[in-house]
Parts: structure tokens; sequence; C-alpha cells
């Protein structure tokens, strides 16, 4: 039972915030913190996790630490300004460097399995096809930190692109890519009228590598994408909406795991000096691929599909990928490059300058 | 409305309804107190309890439909059908069907009786006397029914369409398009669900469901009696609708007229669109950074750097969007400038809450629901400009339609769609 599958470091934490739940709720108000602190302290010290639910950790990065320790979420009568100094905008340089390094092996992989896929499709084996399929997929959506924007949106489209918004759907020119080819891989067409779509494919592939290097990414976007790769995740392919026809949702949110996890991985020098986010962060995307992985491993080594998730497991995804969303969700803030600024206000009648 | 004395009533119930009142009489009395404790709350007619606001009345008849320009209550459902209605004859009759019932349901009033052994005409979960609970029935007609199948392709109104794909949509035809929708708005769930049924009932094997969905409206928490509700991302919603009650107004922006077939005079555009809001995504997202992607402060409804709901947001001066930004929503959809100010449209859209998806998230978001006299003129234009905003992240357009809202009944022989048949 997948149940009984919850990490031993993930339970102890539920009785830390039970413990300190209670202990809050006997000694009231004005003793809710050092109560709090005494419960987790008092627990065992194997317990792995522990220092992720520690009070270092700012109260906003999870409500369920917040709630649970501290009784609320602690506010101010006006809106706080940040405690901490903007990240300077140059120290972004680095970590986008070494994801677009990343990312370009992940196109030359990408490549290889495109083809194969070109191969299988030429010999007429739709099984080893799909396989095929399923790889290059998953290596483009460990590429979610690069923004294709612009001049290059066309690109992403192409490679990428969903039949949704396009007129007349999938009998739009413009349908190409890797779900043009899902949708005749799983609907039954004929294999041989998938291969220009494989050609077209590999060529828009070799074309994004050319260009990679000199994509722009804003260092904020960057920032930004440590926990809009699996929110997109959550939202396109967990619900089935962008992989209508394999359902292969689950590898594309292991992909998006991965991103994540190398974006965090880039960015921690940045983030070591943001206290108590990075723990929280790595603890639970790591918790994250420990889910998945289990997932693998009940079923036979190879990622479900959406509609392969029983619903205790498609639960204990939902809850995993939540909790790290939660956490991911701080790391944008983490990294603001400049100190939010007041709004201006509406000039009055008599202090209008008329331009 | 001033509660009647029961007695009064019932003596006045027997005197209009003659014979069959006599029965209707005791049936009426029975439910609403014979043998109830003497210190029972007096009642009015309508079973409504004293004090409550079930009688309020929409009138289903007039010029317009109703449901249109009278402030939107609270609970609404929307039932998209389509037509298997065998000949042109029979979808009038189910047209007419339609109206007949729909006048009654929204004047409300006794059940009527028939023998013991028949199914009774109303399936009664109101009570045996149905209360009005300004409940309106707006029916509007798709493209598709303008097709062969009724001979209608002439009195075709000449913007209807199908609702095109706009670049941000994710369309499930499943909750898409429709020969005839049904929008049912009341200030209780409980009639609204009662109507759906009732209505179904009586189209039942003519007009068949397509889809529904449930909408509700945010309750009025101020700070005044006219602040705007807000929707599932916080933010105040129809602050810069058009007045209602400006006829000159509505004429310009809601009601059909030039350039239309005769009959469709007096009708409107209504576009529905089942707009998913990805509620988990956008609570993960700082205060400032939603603020910009509205263009408003969450909490007052003020175009920021402003202080309350109904202030002009001056985009004259702030040209660079320094205040708010260019692509903020409420400036794309409305810059207030004189070339843009005849694509306003009537906004009157609902929440909707329903459940969780395959991936365990929150299923709610905006049934949005808007009139305006011209689809391409007006709506289109304001989505197309909407492509490109910020907000698309955190949405997604999911299903709905294009209708037009043919004029009103005319009166208690009159139906609406009767112009079709002329």
């Amino acid at each position: 039972m997948v149940r009984q599958k919850i990490p031993v470091s993930a339970l102890v934490v539920l009785i830390v915030i039970a413990v300190g739940a209670v202990v809050v709720v006997i000694l009231g108000g004005s003793s809710k913190h050092s109560s709090a602190q005494a419960a987790a302290t008092s627990l065992p010290s194997e317990a792995p996790a522990l220092a992720t639910y520690s009070e270092r950790v700012p109260h906003a990065a999870s409500q369920l630490n917040a709630y649970a320790l501290q009784g609320t979420v602690r506010g101010a009568a006006s809106t706080p300004q940040p405690t901490e100094p903007p990240v300077s905008a140059s120290a972004f340089r680095a970590p986008v460097a070494a994801y677009k390094a990343y990312s370009g092996q992940q196109l030359k992989l990408m490549e290889n399995d495109i083809a194969r896929l070109s191969t299988e499709l030429a010999s007429g084996d739709r099984a080893a096809a799909k396989d095929a399929w399923r790889h290059a997929f998953a290596d483009y959506m460990t590429l979610g930190a690069v923004y294709l924007e612009g001049p290059v949106a066309d690109l992403d489209q192409a490679i990428d692109g969903n039949p949704g918004g396009l007129k007349g759907g999938t009998a739009s020119p413009q349908f190409t890519g890797l779900h043009r080819i899902e949708f005749g891989l799983y609907t039954g067409a004929s294999l041989a009228s998938l291969e220009p779509y494989a050609r077209r494919l590999a060529a828009d592939v070799v074309e994004l590598r050319r260009i990679l290097p000199r994509v722009q990414v804003d260092p904020l976007d960057y920032a930004t994408r440590a926990h809009e790769i699996l929110e997109d995740a959550v939202r396109d392919l967990l619900s089935g909406t962008d992989v209508p026809w394999s359902a292969e949702g689950v590898l594309g949110t292991a992909s998006g795991v991965a991103a994540t996890t190398e974006v965090i991985k880039t960015l921690a020098p940045v983030l070591k000096s943001r206290e108590g986010v990075l723990p929280v962060v790595n603890a639970q995307l790591g918790a994250l691929r420990s889910s998945l992985a289990s997932l693998q491993a009940q079923h036979g080594g190879r990622l479900p599909t959406n509609s392969q998730l029983t619903q205790s497991q498609s639960e204990q995804l939902s809850a995993s990928i939540g909790q790290t969303l939660e956490a991911l969700a701080q790391v944008p803030g983490a990294l603001e490059t400049t100190t939010t600024p007041p709004i201006p206000t509406i000039p009055r009648a008599d202090e209008r300058i008329v331009p | 409305m001033k509660p009647l004395d029961r007695r009064a009533f019932l003596a006045r119930s027997t005197a209009v309804l003659g014979a069959a009142g006599a029965a209707a009489y005791i049936d009426v009395a029975r439910a609403k107190g014979a043998g109830a404790p003497a210190d029972a709350p007096p009642t009015t007619p309508g079973g409504a309890a004293e004090g409550s606001d079930l009688e309020a009345r929409e009138p289903f008849t007039g010029v317009h439909q109703s449901g249109i320009l009278n402030p939107a209550p609270a609970h609404a459902t929307l039932v998209a059908m389509d037509s298997f209605a065998p000949d042109r004859k029979t979808l009038q009759t189910a047209l007419k069907a339609l109206s007949n019932r729909a006048a009654e349901l929204t004047t409300g009033g006794p059940i009527p009786l028939l023998e013991v052994d028949a199914p009774p005409p109303d399936s009664g979960t109101l009570g045996p006397d149905n209360a009005p609970d300004a409940l309106t029935i707006t029916i509007g007609l798709g493209a598709s029914l303008f097709d062969h199948r009724y001979g209608l392709t002439t009195k075709r109104p000449r913007e209807l369409t199908q609702m095109p794909t706009f670049t941000v949509d994710q369309l499930d035809p499943s909750i898409t398009h429709g020969d005839v929708l049904l929008q049912i708005c009341a200030q209780h769930r409980d009639t609204v669900v009662h109507t759906v049924r009732e209505l179904m009932r009586t189209v039942r094997g003519t007009f068949q469901q397509r889809w529904a969905i449930d909408g509700f409206g945010s309750a009025n928490r101020g700070p005044t009696q006219k602040s705007s509700p807000r929707n599932l991302f916080a933010f105040r919603d129809g602050t810069a609708n058009p007045l209602t009650t400006d006829g000159a107004l509505m004429n310009k922006l809601v009601w059909a007229g030039a350039g239309e077939p005769a009959w469709a005079a007096g009708g409107t555009y209504q576009v529905v669109r089942i707009i998913r809001m990805h509620v988990e995504f956008w609570d993960r997202v700082g205060l400032r950074e939603q603020e910009n992607m509205i263009g408003r402060s969450r909490d007052t409804g003020a175009p920021l750097g402003g202080t309350t709901e109904y202030e002009d947001p001056r985009y004259d001066l702030d040209p660079k969007g320094d205040r708010i930004p260019l692509d903020a929503h409420i400036r794309l959809a409305n810059p207030r400038t004189a070339k843009t100010a005849d694509q306003r449209i009537l906004r009157r859209g609902f929440n909707y809450s329903r459940g969780f998806d395959k991936a365990g998230q929150l299923d709610q978001g905006l049934v949005f629901v808007a009139f305006n006299q011209s689809p391409s003129r007006q709506f289109a234009t304001i989505q197309n400009r909407l492509n490109s905003e910020p907000m698309i992240d955190y949405i997604t357009p999911v299903g709905g339609g294009y209708f037009f809202v043919p004029p009103g009944a005319r009166g208690s022989n009159d139906y609406v769609g009767s112009g079709l048949f002329e």
C-alpha cells in the first residue's frame, strides 16, 4: 500500500507538528513560540527533516509550519518591507549560464532520442516509437527554465505547442512537434505519416540548441521559474491538458522536478544567504523525487501514465508536489533583485503637470 | 410585500380559483400550517416566510429579456442544450413551452393539482406554492440552431457565429457551444435547482442538456452597497461596468439593432466563458505581483495609486506604466480612450467551484458572462488584447460559447424566439 510508503522523515515531521499543536493549545497564546520550540527540540535527534521545520524557517515558508508551531501567521499592521537587502542581478549570471549548459546537454540527448524515433517510425514499430517519443518528450520537459519568448516563442510552439489555441486545432499546419507526433502515435495514424514531423522536430531542436546561448533570461524570471516549472506541470501535465493522447503527465512532471532541482542547484550559492529557504526546498524536492522513484518502482520500473495512478498514488503525488510548491513559492521573493518601490499615487488635480 | 393574513389569502384563493381552487385550498391549507404549532410564523403567498426576500419578482416579459440589466443575484446555473426537434414546428413548440413555463416559474404561485395517481406537474421541491425569488430565465440561441435543420439560415443574427478559439483557450468541446442556452438566476440555490429540473422536464425529448455549470456571487462585504463583489482571485470584478440605468448607453453597448434582422431588435449577444482559475498557483504569488497583473489594489479595488474603487485610473498621467503596468488586466481590458469607448461590455459573471480536477487541484473559476451589441467590435476585440496579459498563466478558458439572446416575450401570448417563425 502506498499509504505505508510515507517516508519515515515525513512521519516524524507530522508527529512534530501534532505535538507542537497540542502544546500550543495547552499553553495558550503568549508562550506559543517557546513551547513549540521546546516540543521540537525534545524530539529524537535522528529525525532528518526536523531542521526544515524549525523556527529558523521563515514562517511564511509553510502555512503548515506556521500554524502548527506558531499557531498563526504573524503579520503586521501595514505591509512590512523585506528584511534582507535585494540580490544583485549579476549574482544570477553564473546560475543562468550553468542552467543553459545543462539545457544544451539535455537537447543533445533529445536529438539522439528523436533520431531513434525517426528510425522506429521508419521501421514501423509503434511500441518502440512510443518509447522513443517518451524519452524525447521527457528530455524537453527538463528545459523548463528556458523561457522562449518574443522572437523565439515560435520555436517553442513548433517543438512543444498544443493545438488548443490554434485555428483548426489538430488540423492546423502550425501544429507540429512533440504533441503532433504524440497525437499520431496514440490515435493510430500511420507511422510513415509522422516521419516528416520527426524530421521537422529534429531540425527545430538543433536550431534551439544553436540559439540557446543567446536566449536572454531575466534574473527575476529565472528565480520565478524555480516554482513555475512545477506549477505548470500540475496545471498542464498532471491534469492531462497538454498530454491528452499519451497521458504521460507523470513522466513530464518528473522531468519538471529534475529541471527544478537543477535550477535550485544553480541558485544554491545565491540562496545560501537567504535564511531557511534552501534547506526546506531541498528537503521537499528530495521527498518529491523519492515519491516519484517509489511510483516508478510500483509500476515495474516505468513511470505510470496519469490514468494508471491509483487514487491513493494520485493523492500522494499531489500532496508531495503541493508541499514542494509551497516551499518553492518562497524562492522568487527571497531572490528579489530590487527593493519593491512604493506605488506612485494618482496625482491630485492641483498637482498635475500638463505633459 | 406585505404579509397577508392566512385566512384572507385562503379566501382569496378560493374566490380566484373557483372549483379547481377548492382542491388547492385544502392542499395549501395543509401544507401551510393546518396542524402547525400555534406560534408558527405567518406566511405570505408564494410559500415565503414573513420577512424573507422570496417574494421579489423579476418580470419575464418585456421589450428585453430579464437577467441582463438587473444586478446578478447570488445564484445561477447555465444550461446549454442541443435541439433534437425533428422539424421547425416542433422547435417552435418547444420554444413556446419553454417561455410559458419560464413565465409561470418567474411569477410564482401554487402548483396545479392533478389526480393523485398522476405524477404532479411540478416536482414540488419548493413546496406547493412556488415563490418567485427574483428568478430570471434568460433564453439564448447558438449559431448552430441557425443551420439547415429548421430553415432559419436567413434569420441568423448578423454577428452570431460559433465562439472562436482565442489563443489562450483550451476549449473542451463537451462544455462548449450549444443550440440553446438557459441562464437561470435567483437569490437562493434551491430556486435555481428547482428551475433547472422543471425546465428540463418541459422540453424533455426536444432539447437535451449538453453542458451545465453552477455559479455563485460573492456576498457584498462592503465597504459600501455599491462595492463590487470579489472573484476567486480576491479582486473586485465588474468595477468598470457601464451603468445599466443609462438607457442611451445600453442602446449603444448592449442592445442589438442596426444591421440586424428585424426580429432581432432588442436582443443582445451573450458571451459565456468558463474560465478555470488556477487558485493554488495564484495563492503562491506575491501580493504586489498579483496587484500589478490586475492593475488594482486587492483590498480596496482602487486602481493602483488610488484610494477608492470607482476612481479613474488616469492612464493619461501614466503613459509608461510606472503606476499601472501597460499589460495590467484593467488597462488592456478597458484602456478608457475615446476610441475604445464603444468596445465596453456589460459583465454579469459568477464564480464557480466544482470540486477538484484529476491532478487534485481545486476546480474553481469564473463563469464569465458578458452582454454586448457586437461581439466582434466589443468582446473579441478586448479578448484579443488580453492574449498577452501576464494573468494568462493563472487562468485557462475551457468552455462557453456565443449566444444570441432574442428580445423579450411581449406578453403572455408571445414567447422568446417567436420572431424566428414570423
